[in-house]
Parts: structure tokens; C-alpha cells; sequence
């Protein structure tokens, strides 16, 4: 079930009443909601339900079962079958066939033949995501940092329709805490949920739709025929696009929980102001980067193993991150072109440091041009992100620089237009929407519901016929 | 009077989100069910024509039936209350008037045409640099990563061009031109961008006992019965009468092997009709039989291929039946070798 659409709409009309009537009765509310849960999750495929339910049932055991050791070897081998189980499940059906094939073309460069079985197996959507909430969950309970709760709470908490398919990445101790007590009925942040619900909508139907199907797909799909003017603006398009698909999503999903009550961790924070890679890492899908940060880089030893440790710490991060993004190696160079980046940054800092030098203020020029270097670095690691292999990542890169003389054919009004609506939309000032949404929240609930059946009619009405498939969904 | 005000201010203050500034008014669960329902409810008058006609061009079924019979009266409703005109103004002055229109109507009759004589061309035409092959590529969403490949392999001759980018439309083909008529398409799109060659790939849709636009008298059975056989096969005759004339050269692309067998039964049902086709038209109409080329060594689905190194290659997208950039481009590289056997390439060299 996708969020765009009449069937969730009549989902989400169902769920909400039925939702908030059985709050009080908190017990009865949490079945509910597996349920709902189940059937929006069960709507792309009824065999992936079994899946999120043996990754529930397993993961709980393994948690209780760590809580209930005193601290030793046994508790370290429980946890380390379960990280084992949590990323064996994820390899069979992510990276199985990819690992494979790519030993045996190693091998057949090599003249060695393997003939390894392949599984074809479909990619059950949102594994990823649920994967890395269950292993937060029980690694928190190894380090004595969450109590392991019920096998409803935590089934209500891996299965939670809003996040169980595309995030934002939940930890167990920011949303198992709200599933225990009623949500006050009274208190409903309405109108920021209707603005994230509605924003959302436009940044995904519109924006990143249009992008996508007005000059992402044509340039990228046949290079050679666009100039070098468009492939750059193709590649800004993408830029956009991505984040609008992506950024649409998780908007729409945190409007959603709130509308029940529940408040999830912003997942985006204006990714394309940031000064540095380091700032885009703390504005871009932040809940993966601190998951990452948590779970992958401080347990590496994060900075505290000296400067050379650092940087390998941080390639090694943005590597894997790159690979949990999809089992190609086009993604392995997107993430390594970030910790090159992020271990640059911090050998120059660190360079400055061992002089005795403060850190740099930059002037507003200074701003301005670190801004651009940024999201031109992010920029480049996102057409071998867009790209289907890293050949045709450096051929996108060469029509960059050889194709000028050759007459645009891609690049329109409408593109540049909503290019300029999703990068500079990041520069508005917070207090901007702060005040639309007060002004909003003062509208009587019949006004709110008309302001809101207008922007539904112009989102839909200006997008593109159809709905897309969100990106993030590949993961 | 001021004892009531006086109580309901901690009340209004304790209801409201001073987080931000400024704050935002909480509401109570019962009128933010209110707003949803006037958000939806208002929402599907003013969007009525997009729904009725998503309804519509759904897939045939339980599904579509109920959505039409939903659909159908909240478009009338719609249009006496006029809210249908928001939509219709802001479609009109994007220049798409056309998106919401319906074509149910429109039954589908053969052009026209008379079919091409049965023996191939007796000279093959000649291009080159100076006088490239024209080249057009079309169809439902399964020609798009296979077109950009083949769009990609031509234009690498130096010889032939690409006169539009590829026209792949998702959810169409040759059973709904409710969905999108493709007939009428197909003959604009001949007359303005004058192809020499056509390269087109239907059918990964139409594994229904489903038509729209059947002539008067006409109805059909079961998918793959006599009757559906019949009418598919008039209508694929009718894209290749329209097409392979004039010196035009036809490339079908079949469907292929998917990972889901009884789609595989149901796409080897149309590979035959456009396979047999193809064949009474030779030299002018080239089948790409795909289906065999993306099975694997025991003759069933197979995600990755071994390339000609010893190497595998990921072939197929991971829905089980889109290709993959790979796979395009080995549809790419046999579309060429068909093309050069219709018509002469003065290819670049070096």
C-alpha cells in the first residue's frame, strides 16, 4: 500500500477513528494496530507478513534471552547469533546472488569456473529498514541501555504501519515508551502533521515525479543524445528528485504517526545547505546516520583510536552504508566518495588542530562557496547512486565536459522551476512555515479540511499521471 | 462569564505546542477525523475526473468494477456542484486538458491498410552518416530500459538516429485503448517523426480476459481462448499492417521469461500470436524473441546470465520481469544484428 493513493486513503480512514476509540484501552489498541500494520504491510505481498513476523518473534527471544544473562560470554554469543540471523536473513535476500556473482567474476577473470546456484529471490520491501530497527532494539538490551519490553509492544513497534516500509529508522527507546501509555487525545499536533502530510505529497507527486519523468530518466537512459548543459541539469534534477522522493516519504509518514499520536525522530533537516559532507551526514536520512553512527562507527572505535583508525573507520561506515542502500557496486562508490570526503574533512580539521589554529569561521562568501563545493561533491557521488553501473557513472561524468556544443533538448521551464523550488525551498527560514502552521492550526477543523482537499487537488492535478514507485522502497 | 474564561485559559495554554515558535493550536482527536474526512471527502469531489478515470483504465476485476461504481456517481455529484472545474482549470493552464478525458468509448477498428507483400523487399535500403536510419521505439513499460539501449547501440553506428525519446507508457498495451490507443498513437507518431524503422514492445499487460474497444458484435472468451486469440491477433496484425509499410522495417520485441511461471504461460500465449505474425511478413516485421534469450540453463527464469567471459551478469530487475541495463543492452545488440539483415548500415569505423 502506498501512501499516495485512494487504497490508503481508505485504509487511513478506517485505522484513525478505530485508532484514537481504542487508545484508552491500550491492551486491545496495540493488537489493533499489529493488525492494521499487517494489512498495509501483507497488501504488497501476503508472504512478506511471515517474514516480519519471524524477524518479531526471533529478535524478542533473543532479547529477553540476552536481559535474562548476566553479563559474560554466553550474553556475547547470543548477541552475536542474533546480528548474525538479523544480517543473514538481509544477505539471503539482498546480497546472496550479488556476492556470488561478483566471486565468480573474479574468478572467471581468473579462468576458474564456479557455477554457483543463484537464488532470484524478490527483495521483500522494507527489509532493510525493519532489519535495522530490530538490531537497534537488541542491541540497546545487550548494553543495558533499554529494558527488553513485551512481545506486543515490540511487535507494535517493528510493525508500525507509518515506518515499516521506508523508515525513518526508530529506535526501540523513542517509540516503545509512547506504546505503553495512551496518547492524549487532546493534544494531537494536528497542524504540523497536516503540513508534513500535505508537503510530502507535493515534494513526492509533484517534484520528484515531474524530475523523474521530464529529464532524470531520458538523460540518464540515453546520455549520448542530451548535451552537457542537460546532463548537469539532469543531474542537479536527480539531486532534487531523490531528496523529494525520499524526504516526501518519511514527511508523510511522520504526519501520519503524529495524526495517531506518535511522534517519530525528523529524518531531514535541508540536506542541501549543508557547509560540509560532515553537516550533510547530520541533515540527510539522519536517522540511518545515527544508526550508523551507533551501531557500526563508535563500536569500531569511532575517533578514539587515533587519526589514521578514524578515517579507515569512517570509509569503512560510509562503504557499508553505501551497500545497505542495494546490493550493486555502483553504491559501494557513492558511499566511498562520501568517506573520502568525510575523512578529508577531518585530516584538514585535524591538520589545524596539531597547528594550534581555531577552527575556521567562515565569512558569508566563505558560506556560500563551501555550500555550492558540497552539493556539487554530493552531486557527483549521486549519479553513480542514479547510475546502472560505475561505466556508465564515468560516461554520464565525461558528457558533463564534452557535449557543449550540442543544443539542449532536456533542460525546460518546468524543470529549472521545480529544481529551483527544491533546493532553494531549503533555504526559507524554519519561522516561515512556523507561521503558516500557526496561522493554520487557528483555521476552524472544516477550513483545515478544505485548505488541504485544495492542496490534494493541485498535487495531484500537477503531477504526472500514475504513481511512482518510491526509490527508498528498493531498500 | 469571567469565571469561565478564567478556567479555560490553562486549559488553552496546556493545549498548544509552544516547542516553535510561534505556537501551534493542539487539536483534539475528534476534529482531526473531522479534517481527514473533509480533506478526502472534498478532496475526491474536486479530484473526481482523475479518480474515474484511475477507476476506469485499472485492471479488469472486482477491483476496478468496485472503484467505477464508486467513482462514477462522486463524478456526477462532482460535475452538477461544478467542483470539477478547480481541476479542469489548473489541468488547462498546465496544457494537459487532456489527462482526465475517457476513452471507453472508442472501439478499436483496423486501419485502412492493406498488407504488405509477403516477400521481403527485393534491395535493402541503405544509411549512412549523411543519410541516417530514422529510428522510433514505443510501447508499454518494458521497451523503456531495452529502447534506451537499442536507442544507444544504433546512434553508436553513426548511422541511424533516434528521432524521439523512447516512448515507454506504464500499464498499457494492445487490450485497453481506454487506457491509451495505442492505434491512434502509433499512426500520429508515424506520420510526424517519418521513421524508417520501429521498434516496439506490448503485451506485458494484456495477459487479461479483458478488451476495451471491441467492435460492435464482437466479444471475447477466456484469455487465450478462441475468441480473445482472434481479437489479439486482429489487433497485433493491424500494428504491423500500420507499421511495416513504406519501407518500414518492424522490430517486436516479445515478452520475457518472468519469475512468476504462470505469467511466463500467459506471455508465451502472446509470444505465439506476435511470433506467428511476424513470420507472415518476413523481412519488414523482425521478432526479438526475448523469452529464450533471458532463460537459464535448465530453460526457466534466471536473474543473472553468463556473459561470454565466464562471468555472470545481472540481467533482470528485481520485480522478476524488467530488465536490467545488462539485459537491454543484449536485446540492443540483437535488434542490430536483425536490423543489418534488413537494411544497409555505412557504420562509423574507429
Amino acid at each position: 500500500m502506498l501512501f499516495p493513493t485512494a487504497t490508503f486513503a481508505i485504509f487511513f480512514l478506517l485505522v484513525l477513528p478505530t485508532s484514537w476509540l481504542l487508545m484508552p484501552d491500550m491492551p486491545r489498541w496495540r493488537i489493533f494496530i499489529i493488525a492494521a500494520s499487517y494489512v498495509f504491510y501483507g497488501w504488497w505481498d501476503w508472504r512478506f507478513v511471515l517474514l516480519l513476523a519471524a524477524s518479531t518473534v526471533v529478535n524478542q527471544g533473543f532479547a529477553v534471552a540476552i536481559h535474562r544473562q548476566r553479563p559474560g560470554a554466553l550474553r556475547k554469543w547470543l548477541l552475536a547469533v542474533d546480528v548474525a540471523f538479523n544480517l543473514g536473513v538481509l544477505t539471503y535476500f539482498k546480497y546472496y546472488d550479488f556476492f556470488l556473482s561478483s566471486a565468480q567474476n573474479g574468478l572467471a577473470r581468473l579462468g576458474l569456473q564456479l557455477s554457483p546456484h543463484l537464488l532470484a529471490v524478490t527483495l521483500p520491501v522494507g527489509i532493510s529498514f525493519f532489519t535495522f530497527m530490530a538490531l537497534s532494539y537488541v542491541i540497546d538490551v545487550y548494553r543495558g541501555d533499554f529494558q527488553p519490553t513485551s512481545f506486543v509492544k515490540f511487535a507494535a513497534y517493528l510493525s508500525f504501519f507509518p515506518h515499516v516500509v521506508a523508515g525513518p529508522i526508530v529506535r526501540a527507546r523513542e517509540l516503545v515508551p509512547q506504546l505503553r501509555t495512551p496518547r492524549d487525545p487532546r493534544r494531537i499536533d494536528a497542524s504540523r502533521a497536516f503540513f508534513l502530510i500535505a508537503s510530502g505529497l507535493f515534494l513526492k507527486v509533484v517534484v520528484a515525479n515531474y524530475l523523474a519523468t521530464h529529464v532524470v530518466d531520458e538523460v540518464f537512459g540515453t546520455p549520448d543524445r542530451y548535451s552537457s548543459l542537460d546532463t548537469l541539469v539532469a543531474v542537479y534534477a536527480y539531486a532534487v528528485q531523490i531528496f523529494a522522493d525520499f524526504c516526501g516519504y518519511t514527511n508523510m509518514a511522520i504526519g501520519i504517526a503524529l495524526l495517531l499520536g506518535f511522534e517519530f525522530p525528523q529524518n531531514f533537516d535541508n540536506p542541501y545547505t549543508a557547509l560540509s559532507l560532515r553537516d550533510f551526514w547530520r541533515r540527510w536520512h539522519m536517522t540511518l546516520s545515527r544508526w550508523l553512527r551507533d551501531y557500526l562507527y563508535i563500536p569500531l572505535g569511532g575517533n578514539r583510536k587515533g587519526t589514521l583508525r578514524t578515517y579507515v573507520n569512517l570509509m569503512l561506515v560510509m562503504l557499508l552504508g553505501g551497500l545497505w542502500h542495494g546490493a550493486a557496486w555502483t553504491f559501494v562508490v557513492w558511499g566511498g566518495i562520501h568517506g573520502v570526503g568525510l575523512a578529508w574533512e577531518h585530516w584538514l580539521a585535524d591538520r589545524r588542530r596539531a597547528r594550534g589554529l581555531e577552527a575556521v569561521v567562515p565569512s558569508r562568501a566563505g558560506r556560500a562557496w563551501r555550500r555550492l563545493l558540497t552539493f556539487n561533491v554530493v552531486c557527483l557521488a549521486w549519479i553513480f547512486f542514479r547510475s546502472e553501473s560505475i561505466g556508465e557513472a564515468f560516461h554520464i561524468i565525461g558528457r558533463l565536459f564534452t557535449a557543449w556544443g550540442q543544443p539542449s533538448q532536456a533542460v525546460s521551464l518546468g524543470v529549472l522551476a521545480l529544481i529551483a523550488v527544491g533546493i532553494g525551498g531549503q533555504y526559507v527560514p524554519t519561522d516561515v512555515f512556523a507561521r503558516l502552521m500557526s496561522r493554520f492550526s487557528r483555521f476552524s477543523p472544516v477550513l483545515q479540511g478544505a485548505v488541504l482537499a485544495l492542496a490534494l487537488m493541485v498535487s495531484s492535478s500537477m503531477g504526472p499521471e500514475g504513481v511512482a514507485p518510491f526509490i527508498y522502497f528498493r531498500f | 462569564m469571567a469565571t469561565q474564561t478564567r478556567q479555560r485559559e490553562p486549559a488553552r495554554r496546556a493545549r498548544s505546542f509552544e516547542v516553535g515558535e510561534p505556537p501551534r493550536r493542539a487539536m483534539a482527536a475528534g476534529h482531526v477525523v473531522i479534517v481527514v474526512v473533509v480533506a478526502l471527502g472534498l478532496g475526491v469531489l474536486l479530484n473526481a475526473d482523475g479518480i474515474r478515470k484511475g477507476a476506469e483504465t485499472q485492471a479488469a476485476g472486482w477491483q476496478r468494477d468496485t472503484a467505477i461504481a464508486l467513482a462514477k456517481p462522486l463524478d456526477a455529484v462532482s460535475s452538477t456542484l461544478l467542483l470539477d472545474r478547480p481541476r479542469a482549470g489548473l489541468k488547462w493552464a498546465l496544457g494537459r486538458s487532456g489527462d482526465d478525458r475517457l476513452r471507453t468509448g472508442a472501439s478499436f477498428t483496423a486501419p485502412e491498410v492493406s498488407p504488405p507483400p509477403a516477400e521481403p523487399p527485393a534491395r535493402k535500403p541503405v544509411f549512412s552518416a549523411a543519410r541516417p536510419l530514422r529510428l522510433w521505439v514505443a510501447g508499454d513499460s518494458l521497451v523503456i530500459t531495452p529502447g534506451e539501449s537499442i536507442v544507444r547501440a544504433l546512434e553508436g553506428t553513426g548511422a541511424a538516429r533516434a528521432v524521439a525519446p523512447v516512448d515507454g507508457r506504464i500499464s498499457t498495451g494492445l487490450e485497453r485503448p481506454d487506457v491509451f490507443d495505442w492505434y491512434a498513437e502509433i499512426r500520429r507518431q508515424l506520420r510526424r517523426l517519418k521513421p524508417n524503422a520501429v521498434v516496439l514492445s506490448f503485451g506485458g499487460n494484456d495477459d487479461h480476459d479483458y478488451m476495451s474497444g471491441l467492435p460492435k458484435g464482437v466479444s471475447i472468451d477466456e484469455f487465450g481462448g478462441p475468441r480473445w486469440t482472434a481479437e489479439y491477433r486482429r489487433r497485433v496484425d493491424a500494428v504491423m499492417d500500420t507499421v511495416a509499410r513504406d519501407g518500414r522495417v518492424l522490430f517486436w520485441i516479445g515478452l520475457p521469461i518472468t519469475r512468476d511461471a504462470d505469467q511466463s504461460r500467459r506471455f508465451d500465449t502472446i509470444n505465439r500470436i506476435v511470433h506467428d505474425e511476424a513470420a507472415r511478413r518476413p523481412g519488414r516485421v523482425f521478432y526479438v524473441d526475448t523469452y529464450t534469450l533471458f532463460a537459464g540453463a535448465d530453460g526457466g527464469y534466471a536473474q543473472y546470465l553468463p556473459d561470454s567471459t565466464g562471468g555472470l551478469v545481472k540481467m533482470r530487475a528485481g520485480d522478476g520481469v524488467h530488465f536490467e541495463r545488462t539485459g537491454g543492452d543484449l536485446i540492443a545488440a540483437t535488434v542490430l544484428d536483425q536490423l543489418r539483415r534488413a537494411v544497409v548500415l555505412r557504420e562509423r569505423t574507429g
